[in-house]
């Protein structure tokens, strides 16, 4: 039968029906089972006899029910129940329709978002929620093949930020960029010329950052912040470069009116010494010209704004709280160690560890330089992007997605057999190396539609190149519960034995050469990272306790009980043993080196206030005698959210 | 020696370095607002650490630490100290001694063999004063001229040196704390510590602790005579 006739057959059929159907454009139409027909054959792969045998037995069902208003979602389920009695299980995917109970909405509605501390709960963040739960369905469905989204969801491994599969995770961006080129938005109506004055560009700085946050998942850094604004600030006195320095944090700090009412995850990325790759370079100065000067000339205002900056952390918000965002990244490098006032600054920062914890200590030993992004993640500069430091706006750099795996659950499975869990681990790495390209796949598709497409942000070209630059993307593998496959397999924990110690540094290394080795397959860039994956740790423990009880109560931290359990994060040593602050930075340093997109040693202070000299001078040892990529202070307090105070 | 506590990593104890911190058992002072009355009371309810479990640390770890504080209870009173600093000194480290100053004779052959680089000595009330006792919790009749006789000898030793006083709310008035620092006149440095409530020996001072206010207004006072006076415990 040709689709021709069949619509002249239904035609006839569904004039004599009086339904109405409440359709999802908002509008009630008279039943016509020819819209089923046109849905299954535009929707899915069923041949038209089959689409008009699925539509009259549905409208049997229909009819058979007396109903007399029935709305199209209920329609498409009635057919959809009838391609599986069928068999068309292909189709019936293909013809689903994604969404909520709503029960499930009226909660998201209601009820704050307890998964994650950095959503609010207002209209903002639920319209977020809501989103973010049609796209996770939908990534699932198709971007990833079924074999990966069923490792995802079964917990052998985790694809982060599934509900927003339609942008890349996370960004690195220059201040030279918006200098050079102004602030050209694709959707906005206006477009503004290169800033004049620091307070245009910090204005800039953040609407960018903002729009940044509307494309990427995760966090947006910025390199070098206090360098790069450095020509704007000549002749600048004390009082104006702290109102500078008030600008920028309130001004990022207070962004919770963005996507999702969120704060912007946003890093900034700061120098006492100029980085010996920006040092020569040509300084861009107010109205996006070059000043004549390079930024070593430049030394001087940028450390005066760091300084600022520093002095603004240190005092935190208007009840003397701490700022979450942005977070400011320190870096130390060899050339820190000779800059002149090292120590009065490695003293200023280690005050505002002590008293607010914020300060994230980058190192960039040898001839490493790092920008940093979120939490842990940190791209290492290649030799090519020293070449780009040369035209510092070109310094744009981005992970794609991050995938963290469960290793606990593999040495169940090798059930203390070597060979078997370095198979599986390859395995596994395998398989979620498709869901890799699956995401590049889609996004390709996504900016291949160009400035009017979705990521048309992304795809603006200002200077020769898109502002998305695939080419330099990298893959993120993460890990959860190294701590824990480790005691499965060997019987005691990172930190109890050099043996597990060693085990551990052995999967991490095995780890890292399958990413080189998949890497030279695909032609793709894949690096370890220490994924942030708090609520991860706890999704994997939970999914392990149900599927392997016996082998994950022997493992997992926290609170049986009262189901709150964990994996230990990535290859951290267990948070709760008695470990020194001392061996914990070697010990966990060891594996930094491992693991190449960043990695972070927290210390925790207590209650007590530590001398900041105290701590600058471990930090200085942490340089000079250990691997250790990054580390942070965490002081230990409480902010009562009703009254502001601290305690 | 009898060591009962250890912290392995402090970024307090010794301003500006990074040290691990050893506890002695029992003290000779019965100190109402002491923070360490379990080690002074009841030092066997802490499992006793072995030399060689610190020696171990400290050789692994040498590359971080400046020194090891030796505190108490009080220190001075271990028959062996001597030997103990002798052992870490040779890990290359520096030794800070905290003690109340009962002991000058122990004091001064450290001093003298040169194995103490930062003395810390508690005075606990203006040195004439029957408080002193009170204070301590002992009499101190024979003894509080050995506790005269160590400001002396500390604050003439050439070695990096602090007096501290802890604050008792109730007890101390501003008049005593001018009268301790005019005793301790050309030390190196002075400190008021904040009294700490849940740390006391006995439940008798229900008194609030100072105002960080009150505490500046008392460090005030001290600097007529120290002028580098300050106040710990914010």
């Amino acid at each position: 039968m040709t689709i021709k006739s069949l619509e002249n057959e239904k035609q006839m059929d569904s004039t004599d029906i009086a339904l109405f159907v409440r359709v999802s454009k908002g509008d009630v139409v008279k039943w016509s089972r020819q819209s089923i027909v046109d849905a299954l054959l535009r929707e899915t792969s069923i041949s038209p006899e089959m689409a008009d045998k699925v539509s009259r037995e549905a409208e049997n069902a229909i009819i058979a029910s007396n109903i007399k208003f029935i709305t199209a979602p209920l329609i498409r389920e009635v057919v959809n129940d009838k391609l599986v009695h069928h068999g068309l299980e292909e189709e019936r995917k293909q013809h689903t329709r994604l969404g909520l109970p709503i029960f499930d909405v009226d909660q998201i509605i209601r009820n704050h978002n307890k998964e994650n501390a950095n959503v609010p709960h207002g209209p903002e963040a639920t319209n977020l929620s809501l989103a973010e739960a049609i796209k996770k369905q939908h990534a699932l469905l198709r971007v990833f093949s079924p074999d990966v989204s069923l490792a995802h969801e079964s917990g052998d491994f985790h694809l982060h930020d599934l509900g927003m599969i339609d942008r890349p995770y996370c960004s690195g961006n220059s201040l030279e960029y918006i200098k050079k080129f102004g602030l050209n938005l694709p959707n906005a109506l206006s477009i503004a010329k290169p800033a004049k004055h620091p307070e245009v560009l910090i204005g800039q700085m953040i609407k960018f950052s903002a729009a940044l946050q509307g494309t990427f998942a995760g966090a947006i850094g910025w390199d070098a912040v206090n360098l790069f604004l450095a020509p704007y600030l000549k002749g600048i006195d004390d009082r104006r470069m702290e109102q500078l320095a008030q600008i920028l944090v309130f001004e990022y700090a207070q962004q919770a009116v963005a996507r999702g009412g969120q704060s912007i995850f946003s890093d900034l990325n700061l120098y006492w010494e100029v980085p010996k790759h920006f040092a020569d370079v040509p300084a861009i100065g107010p109205g996006g010209k070059f000043t004549g000067n390079v930024y070593e000339d430049y030394i001087g205002e940028s450390q005066r704004f760091v300084q600022a900056l520093l002095k603004v952390y240190r005092q935190g918000d208007a009840y003397g709280r701490p700022f979450f965002f942005p977070k400011p990244q320190i870096h130390i490098s060899e050339k820190l160690f000779k800059t002149e006032g090292y120590e009065d600054f490695l003293t200023q920062v280690a005050e505002v560890s002590s008293e607010m914890g914020n300060p994230y200590y980058v190192f960039d030993r040898g001839d490493t330089a790092k920008i940093s992004e979120c939490c842990r993640l940190a791209f290492k500069l290649e030799e090519s992007d020293f070449n780009d430091a040369k035209t510092p706006w070109k310094m744009r750099y981005s992970a794609m997605q991050n995938i963290t795996f469960n290793l606990p659950r593999i040495a169940y499975e090798a059930n203390g057999n070597d060979d078997i869990l370095f198979e599986l681990l390859r395995r596994k790495m395998e398989q979620a190396v498709k869901g890799h390209v699956a995401k590049k796949r889609f996004i390709t598709g996504l900016l291949n539609m160009g400035n009017t497409g979705p990521l048309g942000l992304l795809t603006m070209d200002t200077d020769g190149e898109a502002y998305y630059r695939l080419h330099k993307a990298s893959f993120l593998f993460g890990m959860v519960g190294l701590n824990e496959m480790v005691q499965y397999h060997l019987g005691s924990e990172l930190h109890e034995s050099r043996d597990a110690f060693k085990f551990g540094l052995k999967v991490i290394a095995f780890m890292n050469k399958m990413c080189e080795e998949l890497g030279k397959r695909l032609d793709m860039k894949f690096v370890l990272e220490q994924t942030p994956a708090e609520s991860t740790a706890y999704r994997m423990a939970m999914l392990d306790l149900e599927h392997y009880p016996d082998q994950a109560r022997q493992t997992v931290k926290g609170d049986l009980a009262s189901n709150e359990v964990y994996y230990t994060n990535s290859t951290y040593l267990n948070v709760g043993s008695q470990v020194s602050p001392i061996e914990r930075v070697k010990k966990e340093g060891m594996f930094h080196p491992l693991i190449e997109a960043g990695s972070l040693t927290h210390i925790w202070l207590g209650e007590s206030r530590p001398s900041p000299e105290s701590i600058a001078n471990f930090v200085v040892k942490t340089f000079k005698h250990t691997t250790n990529d990054q580390i942070a202070f965490s002081p230990e307090f409480t902010s009562c959210l009703d009254c502001g105070k601290n305690s | 020696m009898n060591i009962r506590g250890f912290v392995d990593t402090s970024f307090v104890d010794w301003d500006k370095k990074v040290s691990c911190v050893v506890f002695t058992a029992g003290c000779n002072l019965r100190c109402t607002f002491c923070y360490n009355f379990g080690l002074v009371l009841h030092p066997e309810e802490f499992d006793e650490i072995p030399e060689d479990f610190i020696f171990n640390f400290l050789e692994e770890n040498s590359d971080f630490l400046d020194g090891v504080v030796v505190t108490g209870g009080e220190p001075t009173l271990q028959p062996d100290l001597e030997d103990f600093i002798k052992s870490v000194r040779k890990f290359g480290l520096g030794i800070k001694l905290d003690s109340n100053g009962t002991n000058p004779e122990v004091l001064m052959q450290l001093i003298a063999e040169g194995l103490i680089d930062y003395i810390a000595m508690d005075v606990k009330a203006p040195l004439d004063s029957e408080q002193y006792s009170k204070l301590a919790g002992v009499n101190l009749n024979s003894s509080i001229g050995d506790i005269k006789k160590s400001v002396q000898l500390i604050k003439s030793s050439g070695v990096d040196h602090e007096f501290r006083t802890t604050v008792v709310p109730g007890v101390h008035t501003k008049a005593d704390i001018e009268a301790i620092a005019k005793s301790l006149a050309g030390a190196d440095r002075y400190y008021l510590q904040k009294f700490q409530p849940n740390t006391r020996f006995d439940k008798l001072n229900e008194n609030k602790p100072q105002s960080d206010a009150e505490m500046e207004e008392l460090a005030e006072a001290a600097r007529k005579h120290i002028p580098s006076t300050e106040w710990r415990g914010r």
